[in-house]
């Protein structure tokens, strides 16, 4: 079996996937120094409201005009599918929201407030604290769940390797995703809030999924092969065994987000489509990534002794 | 045959299972046997505030000026409040309850299908504050300030009475643009019929004036204490001598005379905010009652009579004894409604705010009165809002989005997979019908899951995470059955093979979920509620179903066909 010629030898590319990847990573780091992400009221407090008109809708300069008396802060006005705007405001206090309904209502009679959501700045911060806390914590709990997993692995790599090896797998796919959002929210005005947060740590949860399932396979492959076979050799054939698993995985879980996407409506657009984002290159780096990175970490122990 | 008999029981119940989650999550099927499906139809998924549309508000409670040990008994006190005043709306199950977030103390208000969400949102925090203050030092607005408001008012007034005696005017539109008598202003300052004695005596001296014609406006400005008058008789009925009767009451005339006025109010100290009040310690805690009244039988302007408690009642006999022909204002949430002179000590407890009300107001404000102002003051700082036909295309899209999903995925399976990919389907189907179950089911237990539209996301990604366990037994399988074992032999090792993975895989899955969970927040929550849900449940149907079917279905007629699953079996 050893010598299937059918093999894709997956683990002699790493040093394309590892170019390929560092790549990205930096232009996701540099592109989120230079551009950060838009956030949404979720963060900056604020409020977010969405105006269906009855007829046509009016022109953003006269609704902008239709508002001014309230000195409303970085107002911004997008028109939107089905007859609506999209009106956007820093606020602190509801009654300045009441206004600005009452305004709507008294200037656009038969106006309808699709939704009206508001967020005070103490709750936006907490938002943000909760959702650092999250991503931290979530970090954490799946490092010491691999740690664990793999405790009765340690030849010849330990088993906390493994654990590196696929927490820096997961935070290559987180740090992509936010890039891509990075620039999303910079060219398309692509808002990131708690919805985005959620989605970052389903990729986490899905990145490590897929690492495992072949982290699985090497480790039973190890447990298993003659002392003849080679460490790098054990990898790639695991590769190769879980390829199709993965790979078919993958395309279940992108076609139903993919009908989330088209289908699913504007509200978890966003959503889907960060989460698209994320298991698209969460398989990739379970497949390229992860395990290469066991390969490495062997071969750098073989020349340090 | 001990093994046969147990898959083949094994095989019936998970008919049974799937034919019983089927009937549940899809009651249609049986809508021609009626009692069957009068119960089925009955379990509704409860479904969240974005999809059928609503509001979520989120309070802050300050409650910094509450002893630390009264905290929660005022949290309860205010969540009580806000219930008597929510389930007012007529809302179907509001919900109402409070959290602790850190030291913060807040309360959650959420309300499905109310269409007016700034009036919801008026009601809930109406505080109506009452207060009862007497006058402290004089603080008199100068004479000349008052005089020469009111000659300004008196000019004002006889200008518009110009326009009201010019012909062919309009008396009701002029009333609503210039009349200062909010009670009839706006019904073109119509006072509908009245009985001599209703109104004060300079303004009843002229309306019952004999010489007084229906359809005219008396010639001059009537001057009362509220300011000048502009009248106009609009009609009459009934009949007797007005005369008789001083106060009006059943008196021998039954003349009653309809008219309408225009109000421009004059300002005099007494009536007026300007003095100095200071609080008397009696508040709207002494209250027992309250109830709307109307003026002196059936004038337009209602007002709001008070019935004190005991203490209430020894405090304002004390405080109109003290005040005796000084004038006590009475003060709602920080702003005076009246100040009536004290013509007597009241000893019986009972008081009357006139505050030129409309009826409207008079009864929210007894309302409010009755219930409660609230123990604690809040603050809105948060809201979602969702409009219902908003809800309604949200539901629709998103289970269309999870419709063909579940059909991409069962033809991707079906056409790799082939006759493991229509066991997985199936398999897919039954997980469907179980999910939608669950969340049906779960209306009957203590932990009612309710399906937001990020929930139906993580449902429908459920389902494409769902196939994974069956991905990897299968391909475990026919690498097993490409190894030279027989059919059976290698879909129990396939299994075994493939168990570790899908547990430590949804392992992880789990762990993020659960931290999800802990945020908190109804995005989240709603996402990982469902997808928590989804992964065990989907572990189960891996694990039990697909199992007991392939076991059930596969066998040795398999051997020679083996392109039904997809494998070139090697010559080993």
């Amino acid at each position: 079996m050893a010598g299937n010629t059918s093999m894709l030898n997956i683990i002699d590319k790493t040093k394309y996937a590892y170019a390929f990847s560092v790549t990205l990573t930096v232009l996701s780091v540099v592109s989120l120094f230079v551009w950060g992400l838009k956030f949404g009221i979720d963060f900056t407090g604020g409020t977010l409201a969405e105006v269906q008109f009855t007829g046509s809708v009016p022109a953003s300069q006269e609704l902008e005009n239709t508002l001014k008396d309230l000195g409303l802060k970085s107002l911004t006005l997008q028109p939107t599918a089905n007859n609506s705007i999209l009106i956007r405001y820093a606020s602190e206090d509801d009654k300045i929201n009441q206004e600005v309904s009452r305004k709507i209502s008294e200037n656009y009679p038969g106006a309808k407030e699709l939704r009206a959501d508001f967020i005070n700045s103490s709750v936006s911060q907490e938002l943000k604290r909760n959702s650092l806390w999250a991503i931290l914590v979530a970090i954490l709990g799946i490092m010491a769940y691999i740690a664990w997993a793999f405790r009765k692995v340690s030849r010849p790599v330990e088993s906390w390797k493994y654990g590196l090896g696929a927490v820096i797998a997961l935070v290559h796919d987180v740090l992509i995703t936010i890039g891509v959002f990075s620039v999303l929210g910079h060219f398309a005005g692509i808002e990131v809030g708690v919805p985005f947060i959620a989605a970052l740590l389903t990729i986490l949860g899905f990145s490590v999924h897929d690492t495992i399932v072949v982290y699985d396979r090497t480790r039973e492959n190890l447990l298993r092969s003659s002392a003849k076979e080679q460490f790098p050799d054990i990898v790639n054939r695991s590769l190769n065994e879980t390829l199709v698993r993965s790979i078919n995985t993958s395309l279940t879980v992108l076609l139903t987000l993919l009908a989330i996407y088209i289908f699913g409506g504007e509200t978890i657009r966003d959503f889907s489509l960060a989460l698209l984002v994320g298991v698209f290159f969460g398989t990739y780096s379970s497949i390229f990534i992860a395990t290469a990175l066991l390969v490495t970490s062997y071969k750098f122990q073989m020349t340090k002794k | 045959m001990s093994f046969k008999r147990k898959l083949l029981t094994k095989f019936i119940l998970i008919i049974v299972l799937a034919l019983v989650a089927g009937l549940i999550s899809y009651p249609q099927t049986v809508s021609k046997i009626p009692p069957v499906y009068a119960v089925l139809n009955k379990m509704k998924i409860n479904l969240g505030l974005d999809l059928q549309g609503g509001i979520h508000l989120e309070y802050k409670a300050d409650t910094s000026q509450i002893d630390g040990s009264k905290v929660d008994a005022a949290m309860q006190a205010l969540q009580d409040v806000i219930e008597r005043r929510v389930n007012s709306f007529g809302v179907a199950e509001p919900v109402v309850y409070t959290t602790k977030t850190g030291s913060d103390r807040r309360l959650v208000v959420e309300l499905a299908g109310v269409k007016d969400i700034n009036q919801a949102k008026e009601m809930i925090k109406a505080t109506p504050f009452l207060e009862f203050k007497e006058e402290g030092p004089d603080q008199q607005i100068p004479q000349d300030v008052l005089d020469k408001f009111n000659t300004e008012a008196k000019t004002k007034a006889e200008g518009i009475l110009k326009k009201a005696l010019a012909p062919g005017s309009d008396f009701a539109a002029l009333a609503k643009e210039n009349s200062e008598d909010p009670g009839s202003k706006d019904k073109g300052g119509d006072l509908d019929f009245v009985k001599k004695g209703a109104f004060v005596p300079e303004f009843d001296k002229v309306l019952f004036d004999p010489s007084f014609k229906d359809g005219t406006v008396w010639p001059q400005l009537v001057e009362t204490q509220f300011g000048w008058h502009i009248i106009k008789k609009i009609e009459q009925r009934g009949d007797g001598d007005p005369v008789k009767s001083p106060d009006g009451d059943n008196g021998a005339s039954s003349l009653e005379i309809h008219s309408a006025h225009i109000l421009i109010a004059k300002k005099t100290n007494p009536a007026t905010a300007q003095k100095n009040y200071v609080s008397t310690g009696l508040t709207g805690k002494n209250l027992k009652n309250a109830a709307v009244e109307f003026q002196n039988q059936g004038l337009s302007e209602p007002q709001v009579a008070l019935q004190f408690d005991a203490e209430g009642t020894k405090l304002f006999a004390d405080l109109t004894k003290k005040n005796l022909s000084k004038t006590i204002a009475i003060y709602l949430d920080g702003q005076v409604v009246s100040a009536p002179r004290v013509q007597s000590e009241i000893a019986n407890g009972q008081a009357v705010i006139t505050g030129n009300f409309t009826v409207d107001q008079a009864k929210l404000l007894v309302r409010n009165l009755n219930e409660g102002a609230l123990p604690v003051p809040i603050n809105l700082i948060s809201q979602q809002s969702v409009e219902a036909s908003l809800g309604q295309i949200s539901l629709a899209k998103s289970l269309k989005a999870g419709m063909i999903g579940l059909v991409v995925v069962m033809l991707f399976m079906i056409i790799y997979y082939r006759f493991l990919g229509i066991i997985a389907s199936v398999a897919l189907l039954i997980y469907a019908a179980l999910m939608v179950s669950i969340f049906k089911l779960s209306a009957f237990s203590p932990w009612q899951i309710t399906l937001t539209l990020p929930g139906i996301a993580g449902f429908i990604l459920s389902i494409g995470m769902a196939v994974d366990a069956n991905i990897l037994i299968f391909e475990r399988t026919k690498e097993e059955i490409r190894k030279g074992r027989n059919i059976l032999g290698a879909v129990e090792e396939g299994f075994k093979r493939a168990w570790t993975s899908i547990r430590d895989g949804n392992v992880s899955s789990i762990i993020t979920s659960l931290i999800l969970i802990n945020m908190g927040t109804g995005f989240v929550k709603g996402f990982a509620v469902t997808l928590v849900i989804g992964v065990l449940v989907s572990m189960f149907t891996a694990v039990v179903i697909t199992r007991t079917i392939l076991r059930f279905v596969m066998g040795e007629w398999v051997e020679d066909k083996l392109y039904l699953i997809g494998v070139k079996k090697k010559n080993v």
